[in-house]
């Protein structure tokens, strides 16, 4: 299973759905708060090319927003 | 953890917002086998940060809020599939839904609670600039904006949550009104009106450009805000209400009515047999929209579809 890390802001809603949905199907990420950590913002924004949350980044892949359909495929998720 | 369904249920809900799973809760109390299918689970609930209006809840995150309806309807045999449903055909009794891989199911009856779509302002660079500084959801992406001047657009309870919430973050907000005056729940606007300086209405204004390159820079309003009529921004916010989503609906021939909502009588039935509709997607209070709302709408659907299934 590629690393999967999450960057995400505390009231982020779509965030949380994300999160569920790796609950749901027990995959294991990493949160990066980019409110507080600025390395991880500057890192976000560098390599997504936008300032909006969540960023997902799936092994060397970033997906922009909860894209459900393009995480399940990156993670070999059945849906 | 989503249930393991067969294909066939007595009711079908499209839309898994508040209506929706609000709906399977009775449904399921009636024994109708049910399922509720969205691909945004919770609708704009999920999204809408801290709910304070709610009965029984002091104060419940939107998202908690759903889940706790989701666990609800899943206790009471709901089965809660995160889909999103691209078509229904079929007739009364025997109603064919299918989802975004193709997937059939059937259903007796149907309930859509597709609920509603952001708006935008139409503008040229919008599209190009959103999340680039142009952004549609302040609880997701205010908070990136820390010790930065931001505007929001509207003047309803959406923009002046999203103030609110901003001001934890931004050093300046202006908030962007059409008309002359703010439109929100009376809590939230005196919440506002405590934050100072910090937010500054600029009733009768509208933007009438978005301007930047690589990245959001600047609105040009159309009333000047010292003496010009270019804002600079680090970031803008629409918050400007929303559309009914009524594609399903319109491709069963539902009758829509002249705002374009679905019709439905007080028992939330539409014009077609077996098809009910509740929540966002119908006007039945006009622009009160409100997950106490969609609920209540949701389990009058609900016990509408129980009674008209004992009638066959």
């Amino acid at each position: 299973m590629p690393n999967v890390i999450m960057y995400t802001t505390p009231t982020c809603g779509y965030c949380k759905l994300a999160k569920e949905f790796f609950k749901e199907h027990n995959v294991e990420v990493t949160e990066k708060d980019v409110t507080v950590d600025l390395e991880a913002r500057e890192y976000m924004i560098q390599k997504s090319g936008q300032l909006g949350v969540p960023v997902i980044e799936v092994g060397d892949v970033m997906v922009l927003g909860f894209d459900k359909n393009k995480l399940s495929q990156l993670l070999n998720i059945q849906q | 953890m989503e249930k393991e369904a067969s294909n066939s249920f007595d009711f079908i809900s499209v839309g898994s917002g508040a209506a929706g799973l609000a709906a399977a809760v009775y449904a399921g109390r009636y024994r109708m086998k049910t399922a509720v299918f969205g691909d945004s689970f919770g609708g704009y609930t999920s999204i809408a940060g801290e709910i304070e209006n709610y009965p029984g809840y002091i104060s419940v995150d939107g998202f908690d809020l759903m889940l706790t309806m989701k666990k609800q309807a899943e206790n009471l045999g709901a089965a809660i599939i995160d889909q999103k449903i691209t078509s229904v055909k079929g007739e009364p009794g025997n109603f064919v839904v299918t989802d975004q891989n193709g997937k059939e199911y059937t259903a007796k009856t149907i309930m859509i609670a597709t609920g509603m779509e952001h708006k935008t302002l139409g503008l040229p660079n919008e599209k190009e600039l959103t999340s680039k500084g142009v952004h549609y959801c302040t609880t997701c992406d205010a908070p990136l904006y820390k010790d930065k001047v931001i505007a929001i657009v509207g003047g309803g309870d959406a923009a002046v949550k999203g103030a609110n919430l901003s001001a934890e973050y931004a050093k300046k907000i202006f908030l962007i009104v059409r008309s002359n005056k703010i439109k929100a729940e009376p809590i939230n606007y005196e919440q506002m009106k405590k934050l100072g300086d910090k937010v500054e209405i600029l009733f009768e204004t509208q933007v009438l450009q978005i301007e930047g390159a690589q990245k959001f820079e600047k609105v040009v309003l159309s009333k000047p805000i010292a003496d010009s009529p270019d804002l600079p921004l680090d970031g803008l916010f629409i918050e400007i209400g929303h559309f009914p989503r009524t594609e399903i609906a319109q491709s069963l021939d539902i009758i829509l009515d002249e705002k374009g909502f679905i019709q439905t009588d007080a028992f939330m039935r539409t014009n077609k047999e077996g098809i009910f509709a509740a929540g966002d997607v119908i006007n039945l209070f006009g622009s009160f929209k409100q997950d106490i709302t969609s609920a209540a709408m949701g389990a009058v659907a609900a016990t509408s579809a129980y009674e008209y299934l004992k009638m066959q």
